[in-house]
C-alpha cells in the first residue's frame, strides 16, 4: 500500500492468498501424480502376479508410461491455450 | 509459486503434513481394494486360501514398488521438464 503516491509497489498478496494459492499447487500436483500412478499401472501391469518385484519388461513400461504422460500433459495444456483463445473454452455458452 | 516466509513455510508444512497423512490413507485402501479385486475371488471358504495370500502378498509389493518407481521418474521428468523452460527463456 503506497501512502505517498509515489506508485511503483506491487499490491501485497496477503499470507493467505499465498498459502492458498501453494496448497492449490500441491493438490494438483499430488492429483496428477495419483493418477499417473494409477493409469500406468492400469497399462503396465497383468493381473496375474507371478512375483513382487518389477519385471524388466514392467520397469521399462513405467518409465516410458511416464514420460510419455508428461509430454501429452504438456500437448493437451497447449491445446486448451489455444483453445481458449479461440473463445470456446465457456463450453458451448455462445 | 509466489514465494513464502519463513512462518509461511512453517504453516505451509502442517498443511502439507496433514494431505500427506490423508494421501497415506488414500493410498492403504485403494491397494486394498486393488488387491482385493485382482486377488480374491474364491468364497467356497470364509478364509483366505494360501494361493490368494501369496497373491495379496505379490500385489501390494509390486504395486508399492511400482509407486515408488513412478515417483523417480516423476522427480526426473519434472527436472527435465523445468530445464526446457528455463532453457528456452
Amino acid at each position: 500500500m503506497s501512502f505517498f503516491g509515489l506508485g511503483g509497489a506491487a499490491p501485497q498478496v496477503s499470507t493467505e492468498q499465498k498459502l492458498k494459492g501453494a496448497e492449490a499447487e500441491l493438490d494438483m500436483i499430488t492429483t496428477m501424480f495419483n493418477q499417473l500412478v494409477d493409469s500406468c499401472h492400469r497399462k503396465c501391469f497383468d493381473k496375474n502376479y507371478s512375483e513382487g518385484s518389477l519385471t524388466k519388461n514392467e520397469s521399462l513400461c513405467v518409465d516410458r508410461c511416464v514420460s510419455k504422460y508428461f509430454d501429452a500433459n504438456v500437448q493437451v495444456g497447449n491445446s486448451m491455450q489455444s483453445v481458449g483463445q479461440s473463445g470456446t473454452l465457456g463450453r458451448g455458452l455462445k | 509459486m509466489d514465494q513464502l516466509n519463513y512462518k509461511e513455510q512453517q504453516e505451509f508444512q502442517k498443511i502439507v503434513e496433514q494431505k500427506q497423512m490423508n494421501d497415506f490413507m488414500r493410498l492403504y485402501t485403494n491397494l486394498v481394494d486393488r488387491c482385493f479385486n485382482d486377488c480374491v475371488n474364491d468364497f467356497t471358504s470364509d478364509k483366505l486360501t494360501s494361493r490368494e495370500e501369496t497373491c495379496l502378498s505379490r500385489c501390494a509389493e509390486k504395486f508399492l514398488k511400482h509407486s515408488e518407481r513412478v515417483g523417480s521418474q516423476f522427480q526426473e521428468q519434472n527436472q527435465k521438464l523445468m530445464d526446457q523452460m528455463r532453457g528456452s527463456k
